[in-house]
């Protein structure tokens, strides 16, 4: 786990120690390491020391060839067991006495060294003039000792050292996983707050106050935080809710409106049949029965009449048509639009093979909706380009999918008549229509179905186009 | 010093029979570091005083007692050599080294010499016996001492318990 993840806890106490073991060890070396220094120092004084208080025992032996009473003074060294060797040598540098008396002659230096006392291959050893005080130099003094002394002190103090240090660490441990506390408990109340707010979006937690340093500070400012989201929420669930009731009530509304509006089309259209069918049928029966009986002027007059109330009959069945989308029920499949769209084609072609018109219909497009209402706002759409192409040099019409307001569109796209966008947003209404009958036939209810259908399957339709170059109408599903 | 170094050397391996005047000549020497003289009566004791090492009767040093001492100092005290015939001509003396050639005056000689802060040496036969404070014994290869403390004591000479420590002492024979 990186150092950077690990508990704030962990890491106070792993510094505490690290400082507090530092600084014991630190100490712990450098004792040691006076001690170590002071040791030899002392040993080697003392051994000087002794040597001197040797040295004046033997100076007569020497002086006067006393080998006897020479091992007689060297054995007294009996005393310490540390000392490993000692040796006198005369004036001319040569062996006189050892102690031990019988140790082998290898064991210690040949002639004496310069005066002085070193350490060197793990022991202490050195010479020492012998002489009468004022007196000439009467001969060397050699004695080594081992540092078993040393070791053994500091092998003492060594463990001593040791378990105090384990002592201390121990302590060490202890009162700073106590102390740390102080720093880290209100950190830990205000990470366990932070964390019931984000984990259950609970705004109504506070953090429990922490005194006024800096973590402090960090709690009511973390406090004053949650305060302003609890209360924004509250603000925004408010807004929601009247909202939402604002809509509901709307769509109400709405939907009160339009089942209004689709009853009274079903019902006028209806009540409107009857009469017209009259129309129709006496002016049929003028026109077949008493035609010997009228002149042209009334024959004409009759056509027209008929005429009329043909027309009137197909607006009326529009409307019916419309209404009935309006409330017929919906069923969502996965719809083939481009093979609707060739279906739609070549019945157009079919139905008019005299006109050559050029389709563009884009291979594999899709849409979920209700296949027969989907069927007939493709044909209202394609009806009108091919309508509208009437009189174009080149028709062509186009079926596609486009990139349109941040979102995928189906497209219609004719290269006809078109329209002046100044009149776009009474394209989808009911009977409005942007040409004349002489110009172009049509009852100008088709795009108020198309815009019905789509709407019933929450798209949205629009449409952008130039006066005698074409139109595109664009829709979403 | 370099003659008393071979002294001893030779005297410690043995290589030879290392001449008996050297080595003694060399023990002459080195009594003086292990004797204190008492200050003369009077005067304040003159610490340059040279230290007089005498030889009464034959000289059998030969060359050994002169190379032994020139040049040597006890503290700020020169070595002098001096040779006597009769007692009667000793005057300041420190050492004495009475020659075995007198051995049949010795009494005399120590009577005389009673009571003067004098340190006698010998390697006449029983000398410590008859009142000589040192005397110098031959045996086998090694030179022995033998002290008579109570005749130096008398003398007023002190002398060191590192010297009595290497020798034997002897109690002269009461009569």
């Amino acid at each position: 786990m990186p150092l950077r993840d690990r508990p704030i806890q962990q890491k106070l106490t792993a510094i505490l120690l690290l400082i507090s073991g530092l600084v014991l060890l630190l100490t712990a070396t450098a004792f040691a390491g006076y001690q170590y220094w002071s040791m030899r120092r002392t040993m080697r004084d003392m051994l000087a020391v002794r040597g001197r208080v040797m040295a004046a025992n033997s100076t007569a032996a020497l002086a006067f060839a006393d080998v006897t009473h020479a091992r007689e003074v060297l054995s007294a060294l009996r005393a310490d067991p540390h000392v490993l060797a000692a040796a006198l040598y005369d004036q001319d540098g040569r062996l006189f006495a050892t102690y031990p008396a019988d140790l082998p002659v290898t064991a210690v230096p040949a002639t004496p060294g310069p005066d002085g006392y070193a350490f060197a291959r793990g022991r202490l050893a050195g010479f020492q003039a012998v002489a009468e005080a004022h007196g000439p130099r009467l001969g060397t003094l050699y004695t080594a000792s081992d540092l078993d002394a040393i070791y053994d002190t500091f092998r003492l103090s060594g463990m001593i050292g040791a378990a105090v240090l384990a002592v201390s660490l121990l302590t060490a441990y202890f009162l700073s996983a106590a102390l740390q506390r102080a720093i880290s408990a209100p950190i830990l109340a205000l990470a366990d707050t932070a964390r019931a707010v984000s984990g259950r979006r609970d705004y109504s937690v506070r953090a429990p106050p922490a005194g006024r340093d800096e973590v402090g500070v960090l709690t009511d400012a973390f406090n004053q935080m949650i305060e302003e989201l609890q209360r924004h929420a509250t603000e925004l669930e408010q807004r929601v809710a009247e909202r939402t009731r604002e809509l509901e009530a709307r769509a109400a509304e709405l939907l009160a409106a339009n089942t209004e509006l689709d009853a009274f089309a079903y019902s006028v259209s209806h009540d409107l049949r009857a009469p017209l069918r009259s129309i129709d049928g006496f002016s049929q029966v003028l026109l077949e029965d008493y035609a010997e009986r009228l002149d042209d002027a009334g024959r004409d007059a009759l056509n027209r009449v008929r005429a009329a109330s043909q027309r009137m009959g197909t607006l009326i069945d529009d409307l019916l048509k419309l209404a009935r989308i309006s409330r017929a029920e919906m069923r969502t499949e996965l719809v083939d639009v481009s093979a609707m769209a060739r279906d739609i084609a070549t019945e157009l072609q079919r139905a008019a093979p005299e006109r050559q018109v050029e389709f563009a219909i884009s291979p594999g497009l899709k849409a979920r909706g209700d296949a027969p209402l989907l069927r007939v706002a493709l044909e209202n759409l394609l009806r009108n380009s091919w309508k509208y192409t009437g009189k174009a040099a080149r028709p062509r019409i186009e079926v596609g999918l486009v990139e349109a307001n941040g979102g995928r569109a189906f497209m219609v796209r004719d290269n006809g008549a078109g329209f002046d966008m100044q009149y776009a947003n009474k394209l989808f209404g009911v009977f409005q229509r942007l040409h004349s009958a002489d110009e172009f036939e049509g009852t100008g209810v088709g795009l108020a179905t198309v815009y019905r259908i789509i709407s019933r399957h929450g798209g949205r339709i629009w449409a952008e186009g130039a006066v005698d170059q074409g139109a595109t109408f664009y829709f979403t599903l | 010093m370099a003659l008393l170094t071979a002294l001893l050397a030779s005297l410690l391996l043995q290589t030879g029979p290392a001449p008996e005047y050297q080595v003694k000549a060399v023990f002459l020497f080195n009594f003086a570091q292990f004797v204190d003289w008492p200050p003369p009566a009077g005067a304040v004791a003159d610490t340059a005083a040279p230290l007089v090492i005498g030889i009464l009767g034959d000289d059998p040093f030969g060359p050994f007692l002169d190379a032994t001492v020139r040049g040597e100092r006890r503290g700020a005290r020169p070595f002098v050599l001096r040779r006597y015939e009769n007692v009667a001509d000793i005057e300041a003396c420190d050492i004495l080294f009475i020659s075995r050639s007198e051995a049949k005056r010795m009494p005399a000689i120590l009577a005389s010499l009673k009571n003067r802060p004098i340190l006698t040496v010998s390697d006449a036969d029983r000398f410590a016996e008859r009142g000589g404070m040192i005397r110098l014994v031959t045996d086998r290869q090694r030179i022995r001492l033998e002290i008579n403390l109570e005749a130096a004591q008398a003398a007023r000479l002190t002398l060191s318990s590192k010297l009595l420590s290497v020798a034997a002492i002897v109690t002269p024979r009461r009569r």
